[in-house]
């Protein structure tokens, strides 16, 4: 078979699965995300000095292979599997248009996009952020006249993108392993709940709150890095693995605080009963049982963000809040970009490289690394205060380990130091876990209770762990932590690696392959056997 | 190095760190008067809770012997640890479950029974730890150092959630019910049952009027952990394979040219590791009765920081350092809170990696650490 016919069978099949779970119109709107994708990854494949109109011609046939597979999955899944698993097929109408709308957008935009590559450079990269701001911009809109509903689920991963970016530059750039990243999103999102809810009678503008937020992360970065300064590798990320542990529990058990100078209330009157002395010293009670944090309750509800055109953000409402959440993420790219290019960035990246060389070059690790670690926390100091006023209540259980994993399984995913790595990792693992998933455990679940349950009658034990299995939400962090250990063993540099990282990871291959290639080669294609 | 001024700051400063412990302290129940009152009301407490702590420390020195072992050889945190151990839990109370140890009250079946899930729970939690070293560590061994710790840490993910997964199985263990995975289930109290259903009082010390309890539960554990620990040690210290280990942690290079085979010493290293894990499994379900999906992380937490006290690397030492962080879990659990004892062993953790890495007995394996 053709290589382009391959890859079109593959990319129409992948995509016409994910179809399968949605129907309806979504077919229209992945129609044109594939054609993005094929195009942008074409980009390698043909030679960029055809120019546009060669390239678009050379893309064309394989876009149309493409089309024509994903429309076919796509009726197959409404006519055929959606009736099996007991659901109502798509109506007609909506079926050919969204169909014709996916299948002519994936050609076009797969050719056009292929094409691109043939522009000068320039040209190329305006061309791209052109289309990228009009999708992005038009996307909540299609997806509410759609009736989709995705937004709010994008929400999430865009959430999820900020606090991967701000870990990104603690392990990517700087190669802190901080498994207990989840600690400053929580730090964040306490922040922004003590400062605007009725828990104390502070209603803080959110505008002001974000960054108090930020600031209050940022300070706890550098109060919870100072003691790992000394600390290397494993022992660092244990450390961190602890402090990740330990800040919820703290939120969790902050519900009954009384703290009373200990010099006027008991220090003071315990040597003067010793010698029998009386006096009438008053004792200073800063607090008394006061309720912080409400514990599991949760604080809530917590005030949103207004605006002067939008009003009060709803919660029924998510695009304003795709937006805001959106300008955030510019705002966050941006300062890490600059971030990045700059003197301090350079330090991170000498630092992760060999930390004794660097400070023998006069970068100053502890000044670095606390920097890192803080610079690390404001960003999800960001991500936690426009948690907090979206989803308005907040409980320690949800920054608990799990979330730290999530986070790093994103950067792991995308890649390690890549800043374009990270949001498309974000948005691959967080759309797949919060709207793949629970649509693929709807879809099983019907499938299974038309086809194989009946015939389990006979025996309910099997019948119930069957039903009780079929559950791909059971499996959910499962494939988190397949994810990383898949990706340490096939790909460490991640999915869209920077040019840095691919560089060390495969010299370090090279340099260790030869020597010890009769003891499981780092490589990695499964031939780690005996010598 | 120490100028006048240095001289003149740390006292200062230590003194600043004294008055915020007894400032803040408070908030996480460290509160001086309470304690002393409680400790002077009833002095024999003391002895309860180290009984207590004897036997909890005890099961978290079995486990931390797994992470100072594997460390000391291949010098990687095994972050799943803590999480084999909770699959031996899970496994030592399927086993019962399907031997029907749960439902009898014969104490030959119980007694039976508790004998072949500890057999059980040593082979599968073995065969675990050697399969995730196999899949997760071998082909990273020479990979640059955050690919393995990630790797570790996936998998300690993925052992987690195999446990949520089994906690679902209610056909499997009736036990775990209908209330779904995440719940905290019961591990029966199978050692208790035994001796009330042969006539005899569990609590050994019921007949001295002291008031104190230490029930058979208590002896069970500390015999069990204490013959599990002298044998690790002849083993170590006695045979070829014991002494290829030390070979191997000492230099690894070193070893594979006098033509040890080193994939093999490791692979024993985390068979070992891994039956010492699902042995403390069985010891710390049919001790604490609970068995809970989550378990294996907060066990991991303390058992690492047992072995990093005692000396990572260091037999002895982790044995040691067990018994010591069971102590202090046993006393911040007793005296301050049992919400806050987490926090104080994690802490216990920071204060010996700043300022004594080594840990205690440390020196013998200095450049590990």
């Amino acid at each position: 078979m053709k290589p382009e016919l391959k890859s079109a069978l593959i990319t129409g099949l992948l995509g016409g699965l994910v179809v399968f779970l949605f129907g309806g119109w979504s077919a229209a709107v992945l129609g044109v995300l594939i054609g993005i994708v094929i195009g942008l990854s074409n980009g390698s494949r043909f030679n960029r000095n055809d120019g546009f109109e060669k390239l678009f011609k050379q893309a064309l046939p394989n876009a149309l292979w493409t089309a024509l597979i994903f429309v076919i999955v796509s009726l197959v899944e409404n006519y055929v599997i959606a009736p099996a698993a007991g659901k109502s097929p798509s109506p007609i109408g909506i079926m050919l248009a969204a169909n014709l709308i996916g299948g002519l957008g994936l050609v076009l935009f797969a050719s056009v996009v292929t094409a691109l590559h043939g522009l000068e450079p320039r040209w190329e990269k305006i061309g791209k952020i052109a289309l990228l701001a009009v999708l992005v911009t038009a996307f909540p809109f299609i997806d509410s006249w759609t009736g989709l509903r995705w937004t709010a689920n994008v929400i999430f991963a865009l959430i999820f993108v900020i606090l991967g970016l701000g870990l990104n530059i603690v392990v990517g750039f700087a190669g802190l392993l901080d498994l207990g990243y989840a600690a400053f999103f929580a730090i964040g999102a306490y922040t922004t709940g003590i400062l605007s809810s009725p828990q104390h009678n502070i209603y803080l503008n959110f505008w002001l709150v974000i960054w108090l937020a930020a600031g209050m992360a940022a300070i706890w970065g550098l109060i919870l890095g100072a003691p790992t300064l000394p600390l290397r590798g494993d022992y660092l990320a244990i450390v961190t693995l602890g402090f990740g542990e330990i800040i919820p529990v703290v939120f969790k058990n902050l519900i009954d605080v009384t703290i009373k100078e200990p010099l006027t209330c008991w220090v003071i009157p315990g040597i003067q009963s010793l010698f029998g002395v009386t006096s009438n010293l008053k004792c200073i009670v800063l607090a008394e049982h006061l309720d912080l944090t409400a514990g599991e309750r949760g604080i809530n509800p917590i005030g949103r963000p207004v605006l002067p055109l939008v009003g009060e953000f709803q919660s029924d409402n998510p695009i304003p809040w795709y937006f805001l959440i959106i300008g955030i993420i510019l705002l966050s790219v941006f300062l890490i970009r600059r971030l990045h290019d700059s003197r301090l960035g350079r330090a991170w990246m000498a630092i992760r490289e060999d930390e004794l060389a660097a400070a023998q070059m006069g970068i100053d690790p502890v000044r670095t690394k606390l920097l890192a670690f803080a610079m690390g926390a404001t960003f999800s100091g960001f991500a936690g205060a426009f948690y907090a006023a979206y989803i308005r209540g907040i409980f320690p259980s949800v920054f608990d380990f799990s979330a730290s994993i999530m986070i790093l399984c994103v950067i792991v995913l995308g890649g390690l130091g890549s800043v374009n790595g990270v949001i498309v990792g974000g948005l691959i693992l967080m759309t797949a876990d919060r709207l793949f998933l629970p649509a693929l455990k709807d879809l099983l679940t019907g499938l299974m209770r038309t086809t194989i349950l009946p015939g389990l009658e006979a025996w309910p034990g099997v019948q119930d762990a069957v039903a009780q299995n079929a559950n791909p939400i059971l499996y959910r962090f499962l494939l988190f932590g397949m994810t990383l250990v898949i990706m340490m063993a096939i790909r460490p540099e991640g999915l869209l690696p920077s040019a840095e990282v691919r560089a060390e990871l495969h010299a370090a291959e090279e340099q260790a392959g030869p020597v010890e290639s009769g003891n499981g080669p780092a490589s990695g294609n499964g031939a780690g056997g005996k010598a | 190095m120490k100028s006048p001024r240095m001289r003149f700051v740390r006292p200062v400063l230590a003194i600043l760190v004294i008055y915020l412990v007894l400032l803040i302290g408070p908030i996480a129940s460290l509160d001086f008067p309470n304690i002393y009152a409680s400790v002077t009301a009833n002095p024999l407490q003391l002895v309860q809770f180290l009984f207590i702590g004897l036997a909890n420390g005890a099961i978290v020195a079995i486990i931390a012997l797994g992470y100072t072992m594997v460390y000391g050889i291949i010098e990687l945190i095994n972050f799943a640890h803590g999480d084999v151990y909770m699959i031996g839990v899970f496994t030592a109370l399927t086993t019962l479950s399907l031997v029907g140890a749960l439902t009898t009250n014969n104490p030959g079946h119980i007694a039976l029974g508790i004998f072949i899930a500890l057999l059980v729970a040593i082979a599968v939690a073995a065969a675990l730890n050697a399969t995730i070293e196999r899949l997760a560590y071998r082909r990273l061994r020479n990979a640059p150092r955050l690919a393995p710790l990630i790797s570790a840490i996936g998998m300690s993910f993925i052992v987690e959630n195999i446990g949520l997964i089994w906690a679902a199985q209610s056909w499997l263990v009736p036990l775990f019910g209908t209330t779904g995975g995440g719940a905290q289930k019961e591990f029966p109290d199978l050692l208790t049952r035994m001796f009330v259903s042969l006539g005899l009082d569990p609590n050994l010390l019921a007949g001295t009027g002291w008031g104190l309890r230490f029930t058979i539960k208590d002896l069970l554990v500390i015999v069990l952990a204490g013959m599990l620990m002298i044998g690790l040690r002849l083993f170590i210290q006695n045979t070829r394979l014991g002494k290829a280990m030390r070979a191997t942690a000492q230099n690894r290079d070193a070893a594979r040219m006098l033509g040890i085979d080193i994939d093999r010493v490791i692979t024993a290293t985390f068979l070992i590791g891994g039956g010492l894990a699902g042995a403390a499994g069985l010891m710390a379900g049919l001790y604490n009765n609970n068995a809970w999906w989550f378990m294996g992380f907060r066990a991991g937490l303390q058992s690492f920081t047992a072995a990093v006290l005692g000396g990572i690397g260091n037999i002895t030492g982790a044995m040691l350092g067990g018994f010591l962080i069971g102590l202090l879990a046993a006393f911040s659990d007793g005296y301050l809170n049992a919400r806050w004892t987490n926090m104080w062993v994690f802490a216990t953790l920071v204060l010996i990696l700043l300022f004594r890495p080594t840990g205690l007995l440390g020196e013998q394996v200095g450049q590990k650490a």
